[in-house]
């Protein structure tokens, strides 16, 4: 790769010199030929038809129209038939003027050697061949050029040597190009080339010498005119090289120092370019912050569609209404009865009710540890059989007993129910319905949908005894608010940041606001004015929830097995009553029944900014990419620069030692960063590991353990090891630290690109942090670097994530958090407390992995850069580098 | 650690180390072995444990292991593995074959290493030779490299395959040019491509042959090494038809990777192609894919004569890019061989650049992988695209070395160019 650009950057600097350089009548021939074809492309047959005009045309032929002879080769077709004739013509005819001369070259080409090759031409065509095929283009002087050059580096280089053997005489080179250009290009004169060949042999071998005007009146017309003074790039007889390019320079073994690619080998070691690196970071990670603040513009953001035809949303009639609701009523007193009462209690009494409908019903136990705390409880679930279906597919109505703010669901379980008994008065379902009651919002649903994919762990999961088909879908019901509700909010973040298919969140947009004339908002954002603000807002709140990972419902635990799900939460004081709510349920219900395949068709990475208005991941994902990107270029430029002389005043010394093959890199000592990188790499399982397994009255402990030890393990680090550390080894920790960091954002950016933006960006500082042994990091830098991190630290994080969470009340918080602290250090610790625990819970529960993120991604690159900055200064500024014994 | 002194209680060290640091793996983490036992990066159709179990069960019950077209390994994995206690019961004897066979392969490294081949061979000696490691780093680079492992974990019968080359190589640095073509012939009678490796193979047996039973013809020589490995492979061909009672065997192993019948998606390049070709031009690309692999044989052998180990090694590392069913053992061989070159990495120019495309294709790999099988949010151009660039970084791995190695002979031909920048073109 590298050498590709190099050479590129080699060629092009060498093609600026070569124009430069060419010389007079070269430039005048290039330039008639490119004015001619601007004036054909200019005036197109209009008055003057230039090619007609200029052609040789060897019917028309006569003494008027001589000067065809002439202006053939400065006439093209078309600008490619220009340009490639420009590109094969300025080399042979540079050389051939700087080696005869700008007037003997001017002499010759305007005469005898367009004349010549034209007169051949015209003969053989009209006369031998009876056809009349008109030719324009400079390609005729390019064959006869050739021609010349090929018989001269004949002189030289007779064979082509070819596994010892000379095979291949070198002046054919030209006929098998004639070939390939006869093969490659239609439309091409075999002819026109062919004669042009055979006068340039025939030039090259010496007997057209006589064509050429004697030197003694060249040098006449030069000192009469002053042509020397006077034209620039003028090739005078007497400066003319016959031997400067004696041959072609392939064999021209006497090294020419070349201008271009010592400046451009110039470049790659200058000093300067190494400085770059933290810029071009810089520019990516604003880039990457600035296009995320674009996306809610119009010109960025979609708007939603339909996407599977399949769907129809909203071209059912709902019926919905009327008798249901006094079941609904019936219902929902015999659920107020049972609220306070536990799980089992529940379900005894709700079982007889769905078995009353005449369905199968069964239910499921479960207990997850997490935290010391134990979610235990009885899921019920019912399952109506499709009357057209085959039981092949699925269709699951979630309602928890409680939602994920611990409200009863208390219209959301009648009302579930009373859709149930409706379903099962129709006939037209093809798909399977599940009514799936939960005790709760987050562990029922997920010990459910793990045991229906047979993922679960048999020794704290049952299995189910009852089971359908495949799911297509899942709703969920969260209604716990009494009364009637003014909209609806669509609940769909998932586990670990999954999303379920745009269609579906589509579909229900469709049925709520334009049959039903329900709104919809979303991320709860309860007032949406379309504008910027709120369009921003509604996306940033999205990614947070998406990057945290944890499940926002009972439709989150569905998404991972790939089944769509979202939550419906009705809100607000309005006139839209229980039965609104179960017409969108039931549209939404006969639009997956209509679904002949999984839902597909439209997105599953996006961000939603307004109920209909989302980006996809093509628009977005590039933000979080450049942001982890500015990782993997720092690292290249350290690893670059650890190969690099360390300073000036070491140069010499680095000199005698580096070993002379490779003057411009050192030997880089790999050992020691590897193994301190790999080293903290491997630690980070501790954390990993005590915050998912402690009990959760020692969260906080250990919490304060691992916001201290990254200090003492820097400090333990710098001084283990008994020899000094050199910058070099500085640079490359962090080099590699940076490497692995960029490497696992960007592969989590097409996992959760929310996760991988928010650590992406608030790891930023580990880019700036200055190598604390370096000669020209300040003191001012290294405190500006110490404070930097330990502001946007993974621990510093979690406290301030704490303090929002303490804030805005995590249940039960209060309750285990220490009663005697005061009420500010019960806020942070609780809240802190509350963070971990809500991790540990996900982690165990759901399967939430943004603690490995955090610790095994975030925290070990931290801790590289920790020790980098508390590295301690180098003892002697030895340029050796020492041999590591650590490792052996 | 260059030239220190490796005692005995190193390396049975190292040995436990590797050995323990597997059984740990094995027996503390019970789901890792069949989780990666399923992983299409180290399981292929050609070396899964899972179907090993397969045909073991219908060898077991006297049923031909190759019915069903899931098994496509050799015959004699058969009694080998039904001589052990059965899996389901007793793991361990499983595992502890399966680690043994590693450390196996280690050993054979070492005395590869050991031996210095790589720094001076019969013909060229680098004047570098003097910066080299030592056979307990390399062997401990082998044990320790994460992909050794993985496939140790994931059962891969590719292991066998990999003791059976290096022992090969082993046994004909250190002379012994029978040991190497036998040796070889395993190797070729387990996974067919390594009697590819014939002709390096034998010009280094040759090259490295005792002073005192050193035959001078090289034509005779060669001529009894292919002898000697189209013996051995027919013994072995004559076993397994004793065997499994029929022939039947061939097409389904070697036939199997020959015309690539079996498409599961793997780390190498064939299984996208053959699944969007045309049935009428399958063929024809098969042949030409073959002739692709098999072309590099003859090519290296002839422009590195001088050093046939680079030879092994570079062809080592093609096969793992394009080879029908490749997977990470592949390339842990041929990562294995590479710090053998530690005399060339200061010539080498995109170390870190392949290192980091290599790695990165490794964490992106399995994450694709899943985007496309599990979250159904990507698809099948998802994961061909990461093995595209996981080849892109074995070979820039590839061509890096054999620059190194050729530009280390070019200095040694012309002294006066030594350190001056040159081009590539």
């Amino acid at each position: 790769m590298n050498s590709v650009t190099n050479s590129l950057k080699l060629s092009l600097g060498r093609t600026a010199t070569h124009i430069d350089r060419l010389p007079l009548f070269t430039r005048v021939v290039l330039v008639v030929m490119v004015t001619l074809e601007v004036l054909r492309v200019l005036f197109p047959r209009s008055w003057w038809d230039l090619e007609e005009w200029g052609r040789l045309e060897p019917d028309v032929m006569g003494i008027a129209t001589m000067y065809r002879t002439n202006t053939y080769p400065l006439i093209h077709t078309s600008a490619i038939h220009l340009i490639l004739n420009l590109i094969g013509l300025t080399p042979l005819l540079e050389r051939f003027e700087a080696s005869h001369g700008t007037l003997t070259s001017l002499a010759l080409f305007v005469g005898p050697l367009s004349t010549g090759p034209a007169l051949i031409y015209v003969v053989l065509e009209r006369f031998i061949l009876r056809m009349n095929t008109p030719i324009v283009g400079a390609s005729i002087w390019g064959f006869l050029l050739f021609g010349s050059e090929a018989i001269r580096h004949h002189k030289v280089t007779p064979y082509v040597v070819i596994a010892g053997k000379p095979t291949i005489p070198t002046w054919t080179a030209p006929i098998a190009v004639l070939f390939v250009a006869a093969l490659l290009l239609p439309g091409s004169s075999f002819l026109g080339h062919a004669i042009g060949l055979g006068v340039g042999y025939v030039y090259g071998l010496g007997y057209l010498k006589f064509l050429s005007p004697p030197d003694k009146i060249l040098r006449w017309i030069e000192g009469k005119l002053n042509l020397r003074v006077r034209l620039p790039h003028f090739v005078s007889v007497d400066q003319k090289t016959y031997g400067r390019f004696g041959v072609l320079p392939l064999t021209n073994l006497a090294p020419q120092p070349v201008v271009a690619p010592a400046t451009v080998m110039q470049l790659r070691r200058d000093p300067r370019l190494l400085k770059l690196p933290p810029y071009i970071s810089l520019l990516c990670i604003v880039i990457g912050v600035a296009w995320l603040f674009l996306l809610p513009l119009d010109q960025y953001s979609r708007r939603t569609y339909i996407s599977e035809n399949a769907l129809l949303p909203g071209q059912v009639h709902t019926y919905f209404s009327g008798s249901d609701q006094n079941v609904f009523r019936a219902y929902k007193h015999e659920v107020n009865e049972l609220v306070g009462k536990d799980n089992t209690a529940i379900n005894d009494k709700l079982e007889p009710i769905i078995k009353g409908l005449g369905l199968k019903t069964a239910r499921q136990n479960f207990t997850y540890h997490a935290a010391g705390q134990t979610f235990a409880g009885e899921n019920l679930y019912a399952i109506l059989q499709a009357p057209r279906g085959d039981a092949t597919e699925a269709i699951v109505l979630v309602a928890a007993w409680e939602n994920v703010r611990h409200e009863v669901n208390r219209n959301g379980v009648p009302l579930a129910l009373t859709l149930l008994r409706y379903f099962k008065r129709w006939s037209l379902w093809s798909k399977d319905i599940i009514l799936l009651l939960t005790p709760d919002s987050i562990a029922g649903p997920q010990a459910w949908v793990d045991a229906y994919h047979d993922a679960h762990d048999p020794a704290r999961v049952a299995s189910l005894p009852l089971k359908s088909g495949l799911l297509q879908g899942a709703i969920a019901i969260d209604y716990a608010q009494e009364g009637r509700f003014e909209s609806l909010h669509v609940v769909y973040d998932g586990v670990n940041g999954q999303l379920p298919n745009l269609d579906l969140i589509n579909s229900i947009v469709n049925i709520a606001g334009g049959q039903m004339g329900i709104g919809v908002a979303l991320q709860e954002m309860w007032h949406h004015n379309n504008g910027y603000q709120d369009r921003l807002s509604t996306m940033l709140r999205g990614m947070l929830k998406q990057g945290f990972g944890l499940a926002s419902g009972p439709h989150s635990s569905f998404i991972p097995y790939h089944v769509d799900a979202v939550t419906l939460r009705p809100f607000g004081e309005g006139w839209q009553d229980e039965m609104a709510l179960g017409r969108v349920v039931e549209g939404s219900f006969r639009s997956l029944n209509n679904l002949l395949e999984h839902l597909h068709q439209s997105f599953f990475f996006y961000l939603l900014m307004q109920r209909e208005r989302f980006v996809s991941i093509g628009t977005y994902l590039p933000s979080a990419m450049l942001v982890a990107a500015n990782f993997t270029i720092m690292a290249i430029a350290l690893w670059v620069k650890s190969g690099q002389p360390a300073s000036k005043t070491e140069k010499k010394a680095e000199k005698e030692v580096s070993t002379p093959s490779a003057p411009t890199t050192v030997e880089r000592d790999l050992f020691l960063p590897l193994g301190v990188v790999a080293l903290i790499q491997s630690l980070s399982v501790l954390p990993l590991y005590l915050f998912n397994h402690a009990l959760e009255t020692a969260l906080t402990l250990f919490f304060i353990v691992f916001t201290l030890l990254p200090s003492f393990l820097a400090h333990f680090l710098n001084n283990f090891p008994s020899t000094p550390t050199t910058p070099q080894q500085y640079d490359l920790i962090r080099s590699f630290s940076l490497l692995l960091l960029g490497m696992f954002l960007s592969t989590l950016a097409t996992l959760n690109f929310s996760l991988a933006l928010l650590v992406g960006v608030l790891a930023v500082p580990l880019t700036f942090v200055p190598n604390s042994i370096s000669p020209n990091s300040g003191l001012p830098s290294r405190v500006l670097a110490t404070i930097l991190l330990n502001v946007f630290n993974p621990t510093a994080v979690l406290v301030g994530l704490g303090l929002v969470y303490g804030w805005f009340g995590g249940g039960g918080v209060d309750a285990a958090a220490g009663a005697d602290v005061s009420n500010g250090v019960k806020w942070m610790t609780g809240g802190v407390w509350g963070v971990l625990r809500e991790a540990a819970v996900g982690w165990h529960v759901c399967g939430t992995y943004s603690p490995v993120v955090v610790w095994c991604v975030w925290w070990p690159a931290w801790v590289a850069a920790q020790v980098v900055v508390l590295g301690k200064k180098e003892v002697k500024t030895g340029s050796e580098v020492p041999r590591e014994k650590k490792d052996a | 650690m260059d030239g220190a002194k490796v005692t005995p209680g190193k390396t049975a060290g190292l040995y436990a180390g590797a050995a323990v640091l597997r059984l740990a793996i094995f027996t503390l983490l019970p789901a890792l072995p069949d989780l990666l036992t399923g992983r299409v990066e180290i399981s292929t159709p050609v070396t899964s444990f899972k179907r090993l179990q397969e045909g073991l069960f219908l060898y077991n019950h006297n049923v031909s292991p190759y019915d069903g077209g899931v098994y496509h390994q050799a015959p004699l994995f058969l009694p080998l593995f039904s001589l052990l206690p059965s899996f389901s019961s007793l793991p361990i004897f499983t595992y502890l074959l399966y680690i043994a066979v590693d450390l196996l392969s280690a050993s054979a490294l070492w005395k590869i290493a050991d031996s210095g081949e790589a720094g001076s061979s019969a013909l060229f000696t680098s004047p570098r030779r003097e910066k080299r490691w030592s056979g307990f780093v390399i062997a401990a680079a082998f044990l320790f490299n994460p992909f050794t492992i993985a496939t140790c974990i994931g059962r891969s019968t590719s292991v066998f395959t990999t003791c059976a080359i290096l022992h090969a190589i082993a046994k004909a640095v250190s002379g012994a040019p029978f040991g190497a073509m036998i040796a070889l012939s395993f190797a070729s009678y387990l996974s067919m491509y390594p009697l590819l490796l014939l002709p390096p193979l034998v010009l280094l047996a040759y090259d490295r042959q005792r002073p005192s039973r050193a035959t001078k013809s090289a034509l005779q020589f060669g001529a009894v090494c292919a002898t000697t490995v189209a013996g051995v492979v027919a013994v072995l061909f004559q076993v397994s038809y004793l065997l499994t009672g029929s022939w039947e065997f061939l097409p389904s192993t070697y036939g199997v990777q020959l015309t690539l019948s079996d498409l599961a998606p793997n780390a190498g390049l064939w299984w996208y192609f053959f699944i969007e070709m045309f049935d009428s031009f399958r063929s024809f690309f098969l042949a030409v894919f073959w002739l692709h692999l098999s072309s590099y044989v003859g090519g290296l052998t002839v422009r590195i004569r001088r050093q046939p180990l680079v030879v092994l090694t570079l062809l080592l590392g093609i096969f793992a890019i394009f080879k029908p069913y490749p997977s990470i053992s592949d390339s842990a061989l041929f990562l294995a061989l590479v710090p053998l070159y530690r005399h060339v990495v200061p010539l080498m120019r995109y170390t870190f650049v392949s290192a980091a495309v290599i790695l990165y294709a490794t964490c992106l790999g399995p994450a694709f992988y899943h985007l496309w099988i599990y979250a159904g949010s990507g698809n099948a151009n998802f994961f061909y695209a990461i093995t595209l660039v996981w080849n892109l970084g074995q070979s820039l791995l590839v061509c890096d070395l054999m620059f190194a190695v050729l530009r280390d002979e070019w200095e040694v031909e012309r002294p006066e160019m030594v350190g001056k920048e040159i081009r590539q073109i």
